[in-house]
């Protein structure tokens, strides 16, 4: 708080701290934090009738039963499952990738290679699937290239089912998964991992025990990031889902935009708000009672506890 | 795994024989053991995954055919429709439009949020970024299904009729995002940068507006280009936000592309998709550009380009 002497000096009416920030925070709260309270607010009403989209004056819970009903609930652990699983998968495939580009690739090329990661990232989310689509399709070249080298009999038969939304959203959340763990990769260090071998650590040891807790920040960060977007993703699924791979999203999206019934589309909006906060709270609370017992194990006290 | 180890370490021990060692660093690597070739063989299968798709598009834009999935032969046929069909000629110009204003607004709006939480600190803060965390982690369908019933509201029930225009709205509702984007990528630059430079200004009794236009602005100059050109690309590509704003007869490419998908897609969307996929890599290799020169090393420009 105690400010420098030259504008101390001075007895003026100063702005309060935040003052830079205020433009900007009255911007986010009039069109998002209100928007949303909004959402939660529909989300006790009902529809009112074929043309109305919405009404509050009787609020009930009702809403809420009817997402949690069994066609809209099968949605939902379809969804949990597409999530956890493509979030797994995207550490199983990413680890690795980026633990090369931060560790074993020559480091004049380190730049090229984050450059190469970053530009499917920043290409349009709905070409990237749609490309997808094109290499999925039963009358494709993937297709018809199995068929010629008679890997496969018959066409492909992937298109439209859940196996391709999987792939879809591995795909297209990937480099949100290796972009920080390279970040966290590369920030681990050489000399720490030369330490590591020469104190006696063959490379898996030094991998396991030296590197991976250090990059502990990283695997959090790319695990939440990765996690949280797919589970209200709506473009893949759309796009390579069909009837077979439906998720939350499009049942968000089509209650808004066919059905018209804004109150049961609210209450499954922060129903799946609800259901990622708690996911990650879950996964955060097992990953904590994991770590304990590992880290007890592993401390070296240097000095005696008081 | 052990095998692997087990062979790089009997390498180790006679080195004599590799040119790899020969390497940028002065000290003999060890040569390659199997569990590296494999790890390297990953990551190139990763690339060759990340890019499959993006190239299958490009390729696919000279298709001739009817439709886009199957390949008849060669042409440019799909890039001249793409200069005769005036929907996607609009749809193009509409999203270039937006892009503009809505980075503009966004930069605008983060870069003084930005530099209040690198020079103001407070307690404030923490509500602050409370706030553009949960921005940035909402799902863009909730973001997208909570903006439509409150633009309308706002232009039909509160008369602000400003918020029928389908611009507006898509400016809008592009620029919640990208605020965000600007904000953390503007308070990182400056929290790295020493603040005596603005204390020097204000000894020398500049005025604190002054301080900021002519020290503090100057300073975060090459983070608020690379947040502009990153918000700039984040609204061109935007779709889920867009599908839900937008009025009909503004409407975005990516939009037109997505209505496309349920009419059976043609070859033009792919060329469509061409174009403006050269047009983001321009304003990436920009970025990618000005951070370089400003001094960030590949690890920071990751940082930054992956959202903080």
């Amino acid at each position: 708080m105690p400010d420098l002497a030259p504008e101390a000096a001075r007895p003026r009416l100063r702005a309060p701290r935040y003052a830079l920030a205020l433009p900007a925070g009255v911007w986010l709260v009039a069109f998002f934090v209100v928007p949303i309270g909004t959402i939660v607010w529909f989300s006790f009403g009902y529809k009112p009738g074929l043309f109305g989209t919405h009404a509050n004056d009787v609020l009930s819970l009702d809403r809420y039963r009817e997402t949690f009903s069994s066609t809209f609930f099968a949605t939902f652990q379809n969804t949990l499952w597409v999530g956890v699983a493509g979030t797994l998968l995207c550490l199983l495939v990413g680890m690795p990738a980026a633990y090369w580009m931060a560790v074993k690739a020559p480091p004049n090329r380190r730049g090229l290679l984050v450059a190469l990661v970053m530009v499917p990232y920043w290409t349009n989310f709905l070409v990237r699937t749609i490309g997808w689509q094109v290499i999925l399709a039963p009358q494709g070249w993937l297709s018809s290239l199995l068929q010629t080298l008679h890997l496969t009999g018959e066409p492909l038969d992937i298109l439209y089912t859940r196996t391709a939304v999987l792939i879809g959203v591995v795909y297209n959340y990937l480099p949100l998964m290796i972009l920080p763990l390279f970040v966290a990769f590369d920030r681990v260090g050489e000399p720490l991992r030369e330490a590591s071998k020469d104190l006696g650590a063959n490379r898996w040891r030094t991998f396991t025990r030296v590197t991976l807790p250090l990059a502990r920040p990283g695997i959090i960060a790319g695990t939440v990031l990765v996690f949280i977007p797919l589970m209200g993703d709506y473009v893949t699924a759309t796009v390579l889902g069909g009837a077979r791979g439906n998720m939350v999203g499009q049942l968000v999206a089509s209650q808004f935009q066919t059905a018209q019934n804004w109150a049961l589309g609210s209450a499954m909006a922060v129903v799946l708000i609800l259901v990622i906060a708690a996911t990650v709270a879950v996964i955060a609370g097992l990953y904590w009672l994991a770590s304990r017992p590992l880290q007890a194990r592993h401390r070296l006290v240097l000095e005696d506890a008081p | 795994m052990s095998a692997g180890s087990d062979l790089g370490a009997a390498g180790q021990a006679a080195p004599a024989g590799d040119p790899a060692g020969a390497g940028p660093p002065p000290r003999n690597r060890p040569p390659r053991s199997w569990a590296d070739r494999l790890l390297t063989l990953g990551g190139l299968a990763v690339l060759v995954f990340l890019f499959a798709p993006i190239v299958v598009v490009i390729v696919y834009s000279f298709n001739e055919g009817r439709l886009l999935i199957a390949w008849d032969h060669f042409g440019f046929g799909s890039f001249r429709a793409l200069t005769e069909r005036p929907a996607i000629r609009s749809a193009v110009l509409v999203s270039v439009q937006v892009a503009v204003l809505s980075s503009l607004l966004a930069t605008f709006l983060g870069t003084m949020a930005g530099v209040a939480l690198a020079r103001r600190p407070g307690r404030w803060t923490y509500w602050f970024i409370g706030l553009l965390l949960l921005v940035s982690v909402t799902p863009e369908i909730v973001d997208a299904v909570s903006l439509l019933p409150w633009l309308v509201y706002l232009g039909s029930d509160a008369g602000l009729s400003v918020f029928n225009g389908g611009i507006v709205r898509l400016v809008v509702g592009h620029s919640l995002f990208s605020t965000a984007v600007v904000s953390y990528i503007v308070r990182a630059r400056l929290v790295g940068l020493d603040e005596s430079l603005e204390e020097a200004s204000g000894d020398l009794y500049a005025p604190p507006v002054r301080t900021f236009r002519r020290i503090t602005v100057p300073l975060a100059m090459p983070a608020v280009l690379a947040g502009y050109l990153l918000s700039f690309t984040l609204s061109l590509d935007n779709t889920i936000v867009s599908a839900f704003v937008q009025v009909s007869g503004t409407t975005p490419w990516p939009v037109y592309v997505l209505s496309a998908l349920r009419s059976g897609l043609r070859p033009e969307i792919a060329a469509v998709s061409t174009v403006m996929l050269v047009l983001t890599l321009l304003a990436l290799g920009l970025v990618a550009l000005v951070l370089r020169r400003s001094g960030d090393s590949a690890t920071d420009i990751a940082r930054t380009m992956g959202g903080g």
